[in-house]
């Protein structure tokens, strides 16, 4: 049972069909069989019946006159001239039961009792064959004129009846296995070829998985039949999925920018406050052009803000030129983002517990843009949540082979859809959050895992990047 | 006037007994047959009535019955013009009869009567017989009824009560079948009947055991009617048959039937035969 279920589809169907056509043709070789049974019993009986009538009418007289010699030589002669010698045997007895004549006079003497010899005898019309025996013994009543006069035994050879219908039944089972065989093996095959854009699609699916395929065109069965409908509808769905990955891919190139312009009104902040200070220095030096301390002062104010604008601007530019397959990760890039997301909370007087103690091997092992990408939302996101005079913890260790990031704020906690996106629960809904979606995104590509956490007062996210190189880590 | 087949079959008989139809030339010669052996040998009638018409110049009509006394009663009332009867009811109706001629056999017009048992009986002779199925061939005939009947009246016994069971089997061929098929245990039998069919059929004989052989007795002949035998057909019929052995279908047909000719018989040929009738009927 185990390994029907285990079979094919493709074979399974076919072997069903052999399986019935076999039951079809073993129950109609079976009909036929009892049918010809049926008719060669007639056949039997009918000539029995004709066999007692003629000896009857011959024997008649004699019987009624006690005519040994006459009934003997008419029951030689009628055997003598029976059809391929069919009587083998015959007696014929007076009305008491004692023996006129046989064929075989040693075998029935005459005057003995003929019931000796009538055990087991049946009546011709109530004759059975059996395919054992090839005599069948009859007793019948000689009739003559309408009294009976005595009773008539014989034996019939029906062999040659057996014999014809043991041909005639393994001709029948022959054609009907050779008929049954050709019809279940075009069943099969028929079968077999309908199944088979289905063993196509299945074996194309196998073939390409994880990255489907829409099946060409010269394989898609022709017409409007289930299995074309099938095949059309998996090229649909493969082309659908094609259209949401590509989809996605954009999204997430469009978020890069998107934190970027979340950004952007911090940055004008940053690189506006250290302006003010800029021109008034320079006002300074073109006042006080003639007193040297006052324009050393100055230009080092000017210098100052001017290299701090600088590392905002390269920060910036930076991060809007993340380079996916580029630069490795190293302890800049953290620099960077915490540059990034300062003006976000000084704006809201949030203060920043910044922690990175990680080797600059591990996180050498990381292309940077991902992880800057996966920290900056995560920041943002934190920030946002954490409100006016929050706190956000940011934590970077190694440890197991995995780079563990920790991003911690006093929020108020994820709301339940930002959850489902962040950790991949369910569909995303549209919307905003499309950063938490591109964080569950990259940490799946990165093979890594992402853990929330709520526990006094505060929101933990924790992400566990395997260090590539270093182990298989687990699906997230 | 519509005529009725009575009033047709009348007016012909009445023809014929005129003599007003000119039937006589026509007429075949009719020989009646007695069953002896050759009853089932269409071959052998043939050859004897194509050799009998050859040498009689008209047709010769063979009339075959089933029993001797249909043949004897046929040649007295003239429905035959011959017949090869038996010696006994030769005998029998002696005064009306008359010998035409006498089959030779073995050198002489002699035959026994042979009792026969199957092949395996350890019978050894009549009286261990007692009791049993007996065939017979015909109640006229002397080898196959005469000689036994007789014999068991000379131990003051009947047929009848001697056997368990008799039955005539009319002819003596079929008395020599329904022994070796096991039918009856033994049978009486022409010994010249079970002689050559020992040679010509041997699958009957051969399981059958003569355990008793009669004394010599007159060959079954071939009779007239006694006041016929001056009639021109029946001397030139007698003429042919004594000289049958001369001519070759004759000669051909005697060797089928295995005789070496035909000869003149006197009645006294027939004495063995009439002392056992005289036995017979002294026990009745």
């Amino acid at each position: 049972m185990r390994f029907w279920r285990n079979l094919s589809l493709s074979l399974r169907v076919p072997l069903l069909v052999v399986v019935l056509m076999v039951s079809v043709g073993i129950i109609a070789s079976q009909l036929v069989l009892s049918q010809l049974e049926r008719f060669q019993v007639t056949r039997i009986r009918e000539l029995a019946r004709l066999h007692v009538e003629a000896l009857s009418v011959a024997l008649g007289p004699h019987v009624l006159r006690n005519d040994i010699w006459e009934v003997y030589d008419t029951l030689q002669r009628a055997a003598g001239a029976s059809e391929n010698r069919r009587t083998v045997f015959s007696v014929v007895a007076d009305e008491t039961g004692s023996v006129l004549a046989a064929t075989d006079p040693r075998r029935a003497p005459v005057d003995s009792a003929i019931a000796v010899l009538s055990a087991g005898a049946q009546l011709p019309d109530a004759l059975s064959i059996r395919s054992t025996d090839p005599r069948v013994r009859l007793l019948a009543p000689l009739v003559y004129q309408g009294r009976t006069v005595g009773q008539i035994l014989t034996e019939l050879d029906i062999s040659d009846l057996l014999a014809e219908r043991d041909a005639t039944r393994r001709l029948l089972l022959l054609g009907n296995a050779l008929a049954t065989g050709i019809l279940a093996l075009l069943g099969y095959l028929a079968t077999r070829r309908m199944l088979l854009p289905i063993t196509r699609l299945v074996s194309w699916m196998r073939d390409t998985e994880g990255a489907p395929q829409p099946i060409p065109d010269e394989q898609t069965p022709a017409g409007d039949s289930e299995t074309a409908q099938l095949v059309r509808t998996y090229n649909d769905m493969v082309c659908a999925i094609e259209a949401k990955a590509e989809a996605e891919r954009r999204l997430a190139e469009r978020e890069r920018f998107v934190s970027l312009g979340r950004l952007s009104s911090s940055l004008a902040h940053e690189i506006n406050n250290p302006l003010g200070g800029l021109l008034n220095a320079a006002d300074t030096l073109q006042r006080y052009a003639d007193r040297p301390e006052v324009v050393r002062q100055s230009s080092e104010l000017i210098t100052r803000g001017l290299k701090h604008l600088r590392d905002v601007a390269k920060a910036t530019l930076d991060q809007n030129r993340l380079d996916w397959a580029g630069a490795p990760l190293s302890a800049d890039d953290f620099d960077d983002l915490r540059l990034l997301i300062r003006p976000e909370t000084t704006r809201r007087g949030q203060s920043l517990d910044w922690k990175v103690n990680a080797g600059a091997e591990t996180l050498a092992a990381f292309v940077s843009a991902p992880v800057r990408q996966i920290m900056l939302n995560l920041l943002l996101n934190a920030s946002e949540a954490a409100g006016q005079d929050g706190r956000i913890g940011v934590s970077v260790e190694e440890g197991d082979g995995f780079l563990h990031l920790r991003i911690s704020d006093t929020g108020p906690g994820l709301s339940e859809s930002a959850c489902h996106r962040l950790l991949g629960i369910g569909h995303s809904t549209p919307g905003g959050g499309v950063g938490l979606q591109l964080v569950h995104d990259l940490v799946s590509q990165l093979k890594g895992h992402i853990r929330l956490d709520r526990a006094e007062g505060q929101t933990v996210i924790e992400v566990d990047l395997p260090v590539p190189g270093q182990r298989e880590a687990a699906q997230c | 006037m519509e005529i009725t087949r009575r009033d047709f079959l009348g007016a012909a008989a009445l023809a014929v007994t005129s003599g007003v139809l000119p039937a006589r030339a026509a007429r075949p010669f009719r020989l009646g047959l007695t069953p002896v052996f050759l009853d089932n040998d269409a071959a052998v009638i043939e050859r004897l009535q194509v050799a009998l018409t050859g040498a009689l110049g008209i047709p010769v009509q063979m009339e075959q019955r089933r029993t001797y006394k249909e043949v004897t009663e046929m040649l007295l009332e003239g429905a035959l013009d011959a017949a090869w009867l038996c010696g006994f009811p030769y005998l029998q109706n002696r005064d009306a009869l008359s010998l035409v001629a006498v089959p030779v056999w073995n050198g002489a017009p002699l035959y026994q009567s042979y009792l026969i048992v199957g092949a395996g009986d350890d019978a050894a002779s009549l009286d261990d017989l007692e009791g049993d199925v007996h065939a017979f061939s015909d109640p006229d005939s002397n080898s196959g009824f005469l000689v036994t009947v007789s014999d068991l009246a000379m131990k003051g016994l009947r047929a009848e009560e001697f056997f368990g069971r008799t039955i005539f089997t009319y002819g003596h061929r079929n008395v020599a079948r329904a022994v070796s098929s096991g039918l009856v245990r033994s049978g009486s039998i022409d010994g010249y009947v079970w002689e050559v069919l020992a040679k010509m059929e041997p699958a009957i004989t051969e399981n059958t055991r003569v355990i008793a052989r009669s004394e010599w007795l007159g060959f079954p002949p071939v009779c007239a009617r006694r006041d016929r035998m001056r009639d021109g057909d029946i001397i030139g019929f007698q003429d042919v048959v004594l000289n049958f052995g001369n001519t070759a279908e004759g000669r051909a047909a005697l060797d089928l039937l295995q005789l070496d000719g035909m000869a003149r018989a006197t009645p006294e040929l027939f004495d063995g035969i009439a002392r056992r009738m005289q036995i017979l009927n002294n026990l009745r």
